[in-house]
């Protein structure tokens, strides 16, 4: 049988099927500790740089900056991680990683990120029999190297034959909804005002999935020197809601 | 390799290969075998980079003056800058003055800067310039790449001022890429990559500047040392910064990087206080990890 699109029953359910799986690994309710983060942002809100007023602005140029680098190296993960199983190249991948930790000055976002990539890689391969993440997420633990939510995110996409679009929007949506959340917590800012944030910031997260494939991780810029500086700070607040 | 690297920054930020004004400086150091000093044993220049001489320091290092003799980065120019620090030897480079980068012509070249330097094992280079100063309607590119061989040791700074503040430029610049990527025995520890063209972008935003104007990176690094050196680096740098930082005014911070050093960065709203506390920061390091006060350019004493 065939639909009017001229796909098959078989392939639309294929489809069905890997966008409710996409949707399961973007979930803020994936046990990853997504939530346990603010990457910067407690201690801008506790030196008052940060309100409820500024975060439109503030997420956009967030995404245009940091969003644009994750976006970059969660879609060359994806090109890593999309390939037959033989042919997957753990050190790249590994590499990659390294890149990215290089490119985070600040102890605790990279610490942050790194956590979320892990557990991230743990729950996906608990999931079922994928020998790709499995095979990265050992070389991974032998090298004792960091691997990053967005590259994690990006492997498992590509390893599981997603769309790299549809990764790369949904690595961000996942990432926003994380750090709006953080911010309900930070501020006088409510379910719906934080609801309909996200809501209003779905085409700056699509664009910038669409600029990120016009990008490398070797020339993609990114200046974010206050959320740098809010990340470097957050160990010696005095008082903390999120880790460190 | 480099040279397409090269090609294609050019490329990307407007500037043309042909027709160029080109300038090099390459600087070797090297570390007697009597006596241990440190000198400058290769000295190769094209105008308008120049250096005169090296100057011996008490602590047996060679402190370099970087001249432009023509007063400042011209659009269209590239400027090529090598720097190898011998095993063992130990280099200060400063400049004489902010690194002015005029306005671009009408052809809206950039004016592109390729830094390429090397340390050898158990070397120093502390490269201590003024700022980049961006005149209105400038276009500027630097890379750097910095090599570590095992045991050498770096203090590193850049200051990105918003223009000629006096007159009232402010961010007035066309655009402005800075390149840097530090290696630590082959292993990537820094990357930064900022392209700025504000005209295009709000400077002043919370997840930019913010009420600030000048951006300050510095790294100090030694290959190889342990992780937990670098903790307790923070920590002790963090007590150093303090003092500087006045919400508002001047902010400073302080993070371990991947492995084999620290980055700071700062953030001010005027240039006045900037060096000073960069040099309280880098005497705090240089105390740290070698156990002796840098030696300051007279400039500045």
């Amino acid at each position: 049988m065939e639909h009017s699109n001229g796909r098959s029953a078989k392939e639309s359910a294929a489809d069905g099927l890997a966008e409710l799986q996409l949707l399961h690994l973007a979930d803020s309710a994936l046990p990853i500790g997504s939530l346990a983060h603010s990457f910067g942002l407690e201690a801008l809100v506790a030196e008052e740089l940060l309100d409820v007023a500024r975060l439109p602005e503030f997420f956009e140029v967030y995404l245009c900056e940091a969003g644009l680098v994750e976006a970059v190296f969660c879609r060359e993960a994806w090109r890593i991680g999309n390939v037959a199983a033989e042919a997957f190249s753990p050190n790249e991948w590994l590499d990659l990683n390294e890149k990215l930790s290089a490119r985070k000055p600040s102890r605790e976002s990279r610490a942050a990120s790194a956590a979320l990539g892990q557990h991230f890689m743990m729950a996906v391969n608990g999931l079922g029999d994928f020998p790709m993440i499995a095979q990265a997420f050992h070389a991974s633990q032998r090298s004792r190297s960091m691997i990053h939510h967005s590259t994690a995110f990006g492997l498992a996409g590509g390893a599981l034959g997603f769309a790299s679009g549809s990764v790369v929007a949904a690595f961000l949506h996942q990432s926003l909804a994380g750090l709006i959340s953080a911010c309900q917590r930070l501020m006088p800012f409510g379910q719906r005002e934080a609801t309909r944030l996200l809501w209003k910031l779905k085409p700056a997260i699509l664009q910038t999935s669409a600029r990120s494939e016009l990008r490398t991780v070797d020339d993609v810029a990114s200046f974010t020197p206050l959320v740098d500086w809010g990340a470097m700070e957050h160990p010696v607040l005095v008082t903390r809601l999120f880790i460190s | 390799m480099a040279q397409t690297q090269e090609a294609a920054s050019a490329a990307r930020f407007g500037a043309s290969l042909a027709g160029r004004v080109d300038a090099s400086l390459s600087l070797g150091f090297e570390r007697r075998e009597t006596g241990g000093a440190t000198v400058l044993s290769e000295a190769a220049q094209s105008p308008p980079l120049r250096v005169i001489r090296a100057f011996p320091t008490e602590d047996q290092s060679a402190l370099v003056h970087l001249h432009n003799v023509s007063g400042g980065v011209l659009g269209g120019d590239r400027l090529a800058l090598s720097v190898r620090v011998g095993y063992g030897a130990s280099a200060q480079l400063t400049t004489t003055g902010a690194t002015r980068v005029y306005r671009s012509r009408g052809d809206n070249l950039s004016a592109i800067q390729v830094n390429e330097i090397a340390v050898e094992e158990n070397g120093l280079l502390e490269y201590v310039p003024d700022a980049i100063i961006p005149f209105a309607g400038a276009r500027f590119q630097q890379q750097t790449r910095i090599q570590l061989s095992a045991g050498a040791g770096l203090f590193w700074w850049e200051i990105l001022a918003p223009g000629r503040e006096a007159r009232g430029e402010c961010f007035a610049y066309s655009r402005v890429g800075l390149r840097t990527e530090i290696h630590a025995c082959g292993r990537l520890i820094a990357f930064e990559n900022v392209d700025l063209e504000p005209a295009k972008i709000h400077m002043g935003a919370i997840a930019r500047l913010g009420v600030y104007r000048y951006w300050i990176t510095f790294y100090f690094c030694r290959a190889g040392d342990a992780s937990s050196k670098w903790l307790a680096a923070e920590a002790h740098m963090r007590e150093t910064a303090a003092p500087w930082c006045k919400p508002g005014e001047m902010l400073w911070s302080v993070s371990t990087l991947p492995a084999d050093g620290l980055a700071i960065r700062g953030l001010a709203r005027r240039g006045r206080e900037i060096l000073p506390a960069l040099q309280a920061l880098w005497s705090s390091a240089k105390v740290f990890l070698y156990g002796r006060a840098p030696i300051l350019p007279r400039k500045v004493q």
